[in-house]
């Protein structure tokens, strides 16, 4: 299975991925980003490589 | 592109007149440069009442400002990203706000100001950029009809529409919109002789209006305290992140920083992008066919105009770019056109192409943490801005140059004559 992880020291609450996966992102009324289930695989890769500050990534589990 | 070879030690991009002349003349050099001299050194423009300093690097390839942009510990932004002399800190910190601050500081204060700015608040106080640009489209028709059937571009459809959603999300008050126009063309005018009249008084010009934009900030924060409204100010002003709320001083310069930039960037994307459309009529019909193409034909729009030619960044110990040594303290410019139009990244980077995909431009800034906090913003503007004109305003024919502002930090357009056709 697939899992987004998010570099809390990194993540800048920019927005981004949540415009590029609105449902699976959303940062929460403090800022903080909220990670769903990566339902849409092929948004949530488009949303880590837009990421400006490089805090997400995939990660692969069984 | 083959161009012919220039004179490069003639070239000083530290003289506004360079950036007043046509894109082509810079692009030239840009290109130039990236090939033969990626890091070229330039001394710094004279302002008055600053110590001049040792000069700067022009960075110009993309994997270098990337490079720099993406490694904030080695490449501060903190002694200045927004001018090339080193202001004084207040004065720095006053009208840079987040832009020239490093972290822990950049990343607490955006932290707290991401959460007034998520896409998901953003949704619901700018719902009205279409109503907005409606409006000004349609005020546009009845200035050309009341006339002679011209309109002046920057005046009438480009810096009305970001003016109005950034006061909106602010809550500015109409009659104090004028003001907020005017100190903010100030602030970044880069000089330019026709908004600061007179040279020696540049860092007065910059200061009294930043008083007066500070002036409103104070006024309407007040406001907000005692009556809580639905917009940005009281989400500013009440907004705690771990305990921590923004200070007085802290509130009011991202109240100028939001207003500066949120006016002026998009408002040069927006109207280069019309000169654009214009000088590729084909591209113009393809867009106007397809609203499909709204995507892909925005992110082209700031890659071709790229609104904000640099920021900068000073180097926190000696480093190393491309196998190339630097000191400590060197100071680098990055210049955003420059690496939008990079070969190595971008295949044929002189072609305006709406359909361009991938388009990995830096016109919002390279990756790294002072990414364009509007970045969403303003796609929605300039999205939301040519649609209308497309569908609203199909007559629109520009009829003459642009008046180009002589800035070389904002790139911008004075002017842009041009009429509507339909007008009779």
């Amino acid at each position: 299975m697939t899992r987004v992880v998010v570099d809390r020291e990194v993540c800048m609450s920019a927005g981004v991925c949540e415009l590029e996966a609105p449902e699976v992102f959303e940062l929460d009324t403090a800022g903080r980003l909220q990670v769903g289930e990566p339902t849409d695989l092929t948004a949530v890769e488009t949303a880590v490589r837009a990421c400006p500050t490089g805090a997400l990534s995939l990660v692969e589990e069984d | 592109m083959s161009s012919p070879t220039l004179d490069l030690d003639a070239v000083d991009l530290s003289d506004r007149r360079f950036w007043g002349a046509p894109p082509e003349q810079r692009h030239a050099v840009y290109d130039q440069l990236r090939r033969e001299r990626p890091f070229a050194f330039f001394a710094e423009p004279v302002v008055p009442y600053i110590e001049p300093g040792p000069g700067y690097h022009a960075v110009t390839r993309y994997a270098d400002v990337e490079a720099i942009s993406c490694q904030p510990a080695l490449f501060s932004s903190g002694a200045g990203a927004v001018s090339i002399a080193d202001m004084p800190p207040d004065l720095n910190e006053f009208y840079g706000s987040l832009i020239s601050m490093d972290d822990p500081r950049h990343g607490k204060i955006r932290r707290i100001v991401a959460k007034a700015f998520t896409p998901r608040v953003l949704e619901k106080l700018v719902g009205n950029v279409q109503a907005v640009a409606d409006d000004v489209v349609a005020r546009a028709r009845r200035t050309a009809e009341d006339g002679d059937g011209t309109i002046d571009v920057v005046a009438d459809l480009a810096a009305p529409i970001p003016l109005r959603v950034i006061c909106d999300m602010m809550g500015v008050p109409e009659g104090d919109r004028a003001l907020v126009l005017r100190q903010s063309n100030v602030i970044l005018s880069g000089g330019d002789p026709e908004l600061v009249e007179d040279e020696e008084q540049m860092v007065t010009a910059f200061l009294k209006a930043g008083e007066e934009l500070a002036g409103l900030m104070a006024r309407l924060a007040a406001e907000r305290h005692a009556h809580p409204a639905d917009d940005l100010t009281t989400a500013l002003v009440t907004t705690e992140v771990d305990g921590e709320r923004l200070t007085h001083q802290e509130i009011a310069s991202f109240f100028i920083l939001l207003l500066v930039a949120g006016n002026e960037t998009t408002r040069n994307a927006i109207s280069q992008g019309v000169l654009a459309l214009s000088e590729h009529p084909a591209e113009r019909e393809r867009w106007a066919a397809d609203p499909g193409l709204t995507r892909t034909a925005v992110e082209e729009i700031v890659r071709w105009t790229s609104p904000i030619t640099w920021m900068r960044r000073t180097a926190t110990q000696d480093v190393e770019l491309s196998g190339q040594s630097f000191p400590a303290g060197s100071k680098f410019l990055l210049f955003y056109g420059a690496a939008n139009r990079d070969p190595a990244v971008f295949a044929d980077p002189h072609r305006f192409d709406l359909s361009r995909d991938p388009n990995p431009h830096v016109g919002f800034g390279s990756r790294g943490p002072h990414f364009c906090l509007g970045a969403h913003l303003a796609r929605r503007e300039i999205g939301v801005a040519f649609r209308a004109f497309a569908d609203q305003l199909p007559d629109l024919e520009v009829t003459g140059p642009p008046a180009r502002l002589e800035s070389s930090f904002v790139n911008g357009l004075k002017r842009l004559p041009a009429r509507l056709t339909g007008v009779r």
